[in-house]
């Protein structure tokens, strides 16, 4: 699209040029953490990129959850592996679902603490690597893009495994063993 | 805060529009003409917005991109500005001086008219005593790639920041959706779409949740 183009679409004066967000099913995001959740606790949360380094990954500090159908959190748990607790597994079981998680991940010697929020998987309070550089802002924000890119690129990275294996034909078994595993029957 | 130091929450969009070559030069006019500038009145009340440097929400000339260009990085600010006065206090002065012109023309209440003179006045007066509230939210604008970062994820804020990036730049920004991760992997976003929520209930359901 040019930029003419754009401007065709544009701002017909109150509205926000090009309308409304595109609004995705809030589902998937609490499908995809769910799965981000599972998979770490069960499995081994790591994945291996053909041609990259691979990365792990596992819940940190937060997770918050909101009922079906609404949108608003209605359950927060924080603190030292709130995911490894009962009260957590016990919210999935009685039906709620996850809205927010914060996750923490590694790649080589970089590590990332990042809150994915609401249906949008928003990056929220995404904490990056140290940083080598100092003093130079031309410096620190050629850095600091560079590990968001990063950073941004494992999300996406994570959400089409997610998206493989939700739309593949395994994920009626695979929900079974998480449902297994939220009655504290497994792991 | 973010783009220099600090965690980082930010909504990204896609930048609809192909980004003149040579632009920097045409964009230091459009950052400059659409840069924040103080009131011209003290009294002012009207939310005003615009943009500032990143290093310092006083610095509002982008004559020197060594200041907000590097390399394929735009970097600058939104800064928006609203005067509000305190309500309850407003009320309260208000009364009294509906009281005292009462009482300095013997009359039992105020007319109308006067009541708005009154108001206005006293508006007046208070707005020039009162600072703004002012608020910043950073921008990252990757210039190469057409993408942009907004350090904010206030719903009213990525409003402002739409319309005034469009207006300055030309562009229309479209919000990053988690289904663009998928873009070259159509059937999944469709799946995914028609897919319900997955329910970890004991009695297997699955329902759109």
């Amino acid at each position: 699209m040019t930029q003419n183009e754009a401007a065709d679409f544009g701002d017909a004066g109150e509205g926000v040029p090009g309308g409304a967000d595109d609004e995705t099913p809030p589902h998937i995001a609490s499908d995809f953490y769910l799965w981000l959740w599972f998979t770490s606790e069960v499995g081994r949360g790591q994945i291996d990129v053909p041609d990259e380094s691979p990365f792990t990954w596992w819940v940190d500090d937060r997770l918050s959850f909101r009922s079906a159908g609404e949108d608003k959190v209605n359950a927060v748990l924080t603190g030292e592996n709130p995911s490894t607790t009962p009260e957590a597994r016990a919210a999935l079981a009685g039906g709620k679902v996850l809205r927010d998680v914060r996750l923490a991940i590694r790649r080589d010697d970089r590590e990332y603490a990042v809150t994915l929020r609401g249906a949008n998987i928003a990056i929220a309070g995404a904490k990056l690597p140290a940083l080598l550089k100092t003093g130079d802002p031309a410096e620190i924000i050629l850095e600091r893009m560079f590990l968001y890119e990063e950073l941004h690129w494992i999300v996406g990275t994570l959400f089409r495994a997610f998206g493989e294996a939700r739309a593949g034909d395994g994920w009626s078994p695979f929900a079974d063993r998480m449902r297994e595993w939220a009655a504290g029957r497994v792991g | 805060m973010g783009a220099l130091k600090g965690a980082i929450s930010a909504r990204r969009y896609q930048v609809l529009g192909e980004i003149p070559e040579n632009f920097t030069g045409l964009y230091i006019d459009k950052l400059n003409d659409n840069a924040f500038r103080d009131a011209l009145s003290a009294a002012h009340k009207e939310e005003r917005q615009g943009w500032v440097q990143v290093h310092n929400l006083l610095d509002t000339e982008f004559d020197d991109s060594n200041l907000w260009l590097y390399q394929q990085y735009a970097v600058f600010a939104m800064r928006v500005d609203k005067k509000v006065l305190p309500a309850t206090l407003f009320r309260a002065m208000l009364q009294k001086r509906q009281q005292t012109w009462c009482k300095a023309n013997n009359r039992e209440k105020v007319p109308f008219s006067v009541k708005a003179e009154l108001r206005e006045t006293l508006e007046t007066e208070m707005l020039a005593q009162t600072l703004p509230r002012v608020t910043i939210a950073e921008v990252v604008w990757n210039t190469r790639e057409g993408w942009v970062l907004f350090h904010s994820h206030a719903e009213a804020q990525n409003d402002r920041f739409r319309k005034l990036f469009h207006r300055t730049f030309g562009f229309i920004l479209r919000p990053f959706a988690p289904l663009d991760y998928l873009s070259d992997m159509p059937e999944v976003a469709d799946r995914l779409m028609a897919s319900g929520g997955t329910d970890l209930r004991s009695v297997h359901t699955e329902g759109d949740v």
